[in-house]
């Protein structure tokens, strides 16, 4: 059983993957073309990108439930922006608001020590009272056609959003396993008083990981709205939970200290299979949720038992 | 006082655990109405004595009798039944319940045919136990609420509540003000009174000398004597608690020169709820001890010198120059590196490897520009260097520092801070809980730091550890020094006896 759960930890959602694919090659014969395959990655990006950020927040112990309502205030901002300033510079100053959502949670956090489960909760509703103030509680179509390149044009015949998920995972890696940085995001989650006396500055670390976070749903956000060309204040309903099933299916701990970039990559793109399996026998979309739904469970079920079963095998001293 | 008909028994009792030999054949008695001192230095047994009869662990060997009929204690519960209560230094209270709450807890009056609690009825019976023993305490007032000494006092109702007829205190009065332990003294002599037996443990021989009938002194294990408190006296019961301290690490190393150049000077330094007024030199390449048992305030002392926690008064003076130490990261800069004692807590990253938890204070430096890039070649080659240095014995660096055993958890935690070049090192408790090989390879590794011209604070609860080790022993009790020791005048029966309270002629 310990062998299982090790084997598990690494290659846990290989497994999952290699299921949905069979699913997927038995409801629809065009599964293996290049066609399908790339529309799968393109609809995995903003869900692993914003699964990056998780995993960082995953990692130093800590959660974020807001960044559904960051990509909603940013998305606003974009759609009243774009024809005020123009395209690049929109998305520059919505992403830089989004971003702000970070600081302000951080700083919460680790200044004020609130949980950051009730933090990000309550900074969840205000930032989407203020997204639909902003918006006078309506969503608001962008005229500018050229906007959709971000997120359905092509270069090379690969979408562009595949292109932003790939540079996304290139950035996090090197922030979650080669920068001083991330070493100290999995020191603070796997003990914050350890790394208090080690005389770093806890609070900096945890103000740094939540604006990481917002970051990335900002940038989540800009594909989304790019690819639905309307500034929704009410974006994406349930997208955090899907956000935290790629991440604790990809094998990041709930309990701090260690994070699976890798596995939440491959997490985000199995979510997106069993997505578009779904979609093309034509499921409803309530069936998807409570697909999504149990994928979460299973999930959160498997994690608890290797835990259990890591402290059990440690209490009878056994090698792991 | 013999008189008095006895009530428990225990006939060779034993238990080990992994390496120790923690109870070992121990025959011991209460009698019905003493109070009965169990005293010893740390590791001689007395904590798992009572959680013996506390039915925490079920003993390997022996029996229990009570009225002379064996009995079993195979759970808290049925420790209970026969009447016995433990008090244990860290409460069993739930914080956010009421004192009438705990002391009735699982066994609240009901009403409405035993769907609700009776509030009024709780408050009462509560109330009648708290004045039966004059304590002064609002069954209302929540547990998070009230003192030290207060919960010590709901933890007493609550075993009378029981009915108890042996109560076992565990170093009841090592935190409180001399005017809590004065109430509580009066509390412990009308239980007495009213026939209850009292198992008393405590570090200070004073408190024993005061309150006991009989004393029982324990050293490694084993049960030493049980004397009436008439026919014995203190320096006696020290020389039970001491017996032979073996010198068996540094023998060679008694003829060191002297130290001279001063690192670390402190003058006047004060600690809320920990020390007053405490001055003391620490030289380069000298190694300075601070003993003291629980309450002495040793800790709290180092802990703020680190910056770990704030500093009432005083001035530190390190290199020569003037220093304010408020956070970890001052004492780090200046070249202070500090091992806790609290090794799971506030020591190890559990979900990191050997390398990362090596490495965490360092990162930065070894990152290119401080900030992206880990330079993995010089962080292998820092591991490398610490892992013969201090011999640690590990599978390889990625292993998960968890499973690692104690003593080598340990050298990782000191090569964490030696990797900051630092000139200074705090350790407290540097060898709780690893075992023997690895404690004196601790020792050796401290001892060839110190050669090198590493200046070391430690502060330990093994007799050895104090007497053998250090250059410059200082002795704390309830926040003030007591009494000071060098390589020359250490005296392992005057260090014991400074340390709990006895310090006519412990003058160093």
């Amino acid at each position: 059983m310990i062998r299982f759960l090790k084997l598990y930890e690494k290659f846990g959602i290989v497994i999952f993957i290699a299921l949905g694919s069979i699913f997927l090659v038995a409801v629809t014969p065009n599964f293996l073309k290049l066609d399908t395959i790339l529309n799968i990655l393109a609809q995995a990006a903003h869900g692993a990108i914003v699964g990056f950020g998780m995993t960082m927040a995953l990692t130093s112990g800590g959660f974020d439930l807001s960044v559904e309502s960051i990509m909603a205030l940013t998305s606003v901002f974009m759609a009243l922006l774009i024809p005020v300033i123009g395209i690049p510079m929109a998305i520059l100053v919505s992403v830089l608001i989004g971003s702000m959502v970070g600081v302000l949670n951080g700083l919460v956090i680790a200044k004020l020590k609130v949980n950051p489960l009730i933090t990000t909760l309550s900074t969840a509703t205000i930032i989407k009272g203020v997204a639909l103030l902003v918006a006078g509680g309506r969503m608001i179509v962008i005229m500018q056609k050229q906007f959709m390149t971000i997120g359905t044009g092509k270069l090379l015949g690969v979408p562009v959003p595949i292109y932003l998920m790939a540079l996304f995972f290139g950035l996090f890696y090197l922030v979650v396993y080669r920068s001083s940085f991330g070493r100290h995001v999995a020191a603070v989650g796997s003990n914050e008083s350890a790394v208090r006396i080690s005389g770093l500055d806890v609070d900096l670390v945890k103000i740094g990981v939540y604006v990481l976070v917002a970051f990335t749903a900002a940038v989540a956000s800009v594909v989304r709205t790019s690819q639905a060309l309307i500034g929704m204040p009410s974006m994406s309903p349930g997208f955090v939970l899907v956000v935290l099933t790629i991440t604790i299916l990809g094998g990041t701990s709930l309990a701090g200290g260690r994070g699976n970039l890798w596995g939440t990559l491959l997490a985000a793109i199995f979510v997106s299979m069993i997505y578009y399996g779904l979609n093309l026998i034509n499921v409803q979309v309530f069936y998807q949720m409570l697909a999504v739904g149990l994928v979460l469970m299973l999930a959160l079920f498997i994690e608890g038992l290797r835990v259990r079963y890591l402290q059990a095998a440690k209490a009878m001293g056994i090698k792991v | 006082m013999s008189t008095f008909a006895e009530l428990l028994r225990t006939e060779r009792l034993t238990k080990s655990f992994p390496g120790v030999l923690a109870v070992d054949k121990v025959d011991f008695d209460v009698r019905m109405g003493e109070i009965h001192a169990l005293v010893g230095e740390n590791g001689a047994g007395k904590s798992t004595l009572i959680k013996i009869l506390g039915g925490v662990y079920p003993p390997d060997n022996g029996r229990i009798l009570m009225d002379g009929k064996e009995v079993a204690f195979a759970s808290t519960h049925q420790s209970l039944e026969n009447r016995i209560s433990v008090i244990y230094q860290e409460f069993n209270l739930v914080p956010d319940l009421s004192v009438a709450e705990n002391i009735f807890i699982g066994r609240e009056p009901k009403t409405f045919g035993g769907m609700l609690v009776d509030f009024r009825k709780l408050n009462v019976q509560a109330a009648e136990i708290l004045a039966t023993l004059e304590m002064p305490l609002d069954v209302k007032s929540y547990v998070s609420d009230i003192s030290v000494a207060e919960r010590q006092m709901v933890e007493i109702a609550k075993a009378l509540s029981h009915d108890s007829r042996l109560i076992v205190m565990d170093e009841p009065t090592a935190t409180l003000t001399e005017k809590e332990v004065r109430k509580i003294f009066e509390i412990v002599k009308n239980l007495r009174a009213r026939g209850v037996a009292i198992i008393y443990i405590s570090h200070r021989l004073e408190e024993a000398f005061e309150l006991a009938d009989r004393i029982t002194v324990m050293r490694d294990g084993r049960k030493v004597d049980t004397r009436d408190i008439e026919s014995t006296s203190k320096s006696e019961v020290i020389e039970m608690m001491v017996g032979k301290v073996v010198k068996e690490y540094f023998a060679e190393a008694g003829a060191r020169e002297a130290p001279k150049q001063p690192l670390l000077e402190v003058r006047g330094y004060s600690v809320a709820d920990a020390v007053e007024d405490i001055s003391f030199t620490l030289h380069r390449g000298e190694i300075l001890a601070f003993a003291g048992v629980l309450g002495s305030g040793v800790h709290g002392l180092l802990q703020s010198l680190f910056g770990v926690v704030p500093r009432k008064a005083g001035e530190v003076r390190f290199e020569g120059a003037p220093v304010r130490i408020d956070r970890p990261a001052d004492a780090i800069r200046l070249g202070i590196g500090y091992v806790t004692e609290d090794r799971k807590n506030a020591g190890l990253l559990p979900a990191m490897s050997v390398l990362q938890n090596l490495t965490v204070i360092v990162i930065r430096a070894l990152t290119f520009l401080r900030v992206l890039f880990i330079r993995s070649v010089e962080e292998m080659k820092s591991f490398t260097a610490m892992r013969s240095r201090l011999d640690i014995k590990l599978a390889g660096p990625h292993q998960r520092i968890i499973f690692l055993s104690g003593g080598n958890q340990q050298k990782v935690l000191i090569g964490r801070t030696l990797l900051t070049d630092c000139k200074a090192l705090i350790l407290l408790e540097p060898t709780r809980g690893i075992d023997i090989g690895a404690k004196a390879e601790i020792h050796r590794i401290l001892r060839e730091l110190a050669d090198r011209g590493m200046s070391i604070i430690l502060t330990s609860s093994e007799l050895p550890e104090l007497v053998n080790l250090p250059d410059h022993c200082i002795v704390l009790y309830k926040g003030r020094k007591t009494a000071e020791f060098t390589r020359a005048t250490m005296d392992s029966e005057k260090l014991v006896a400074a340390q709990i309270g006895h310090t006519e002629g412990a003058r160093a």
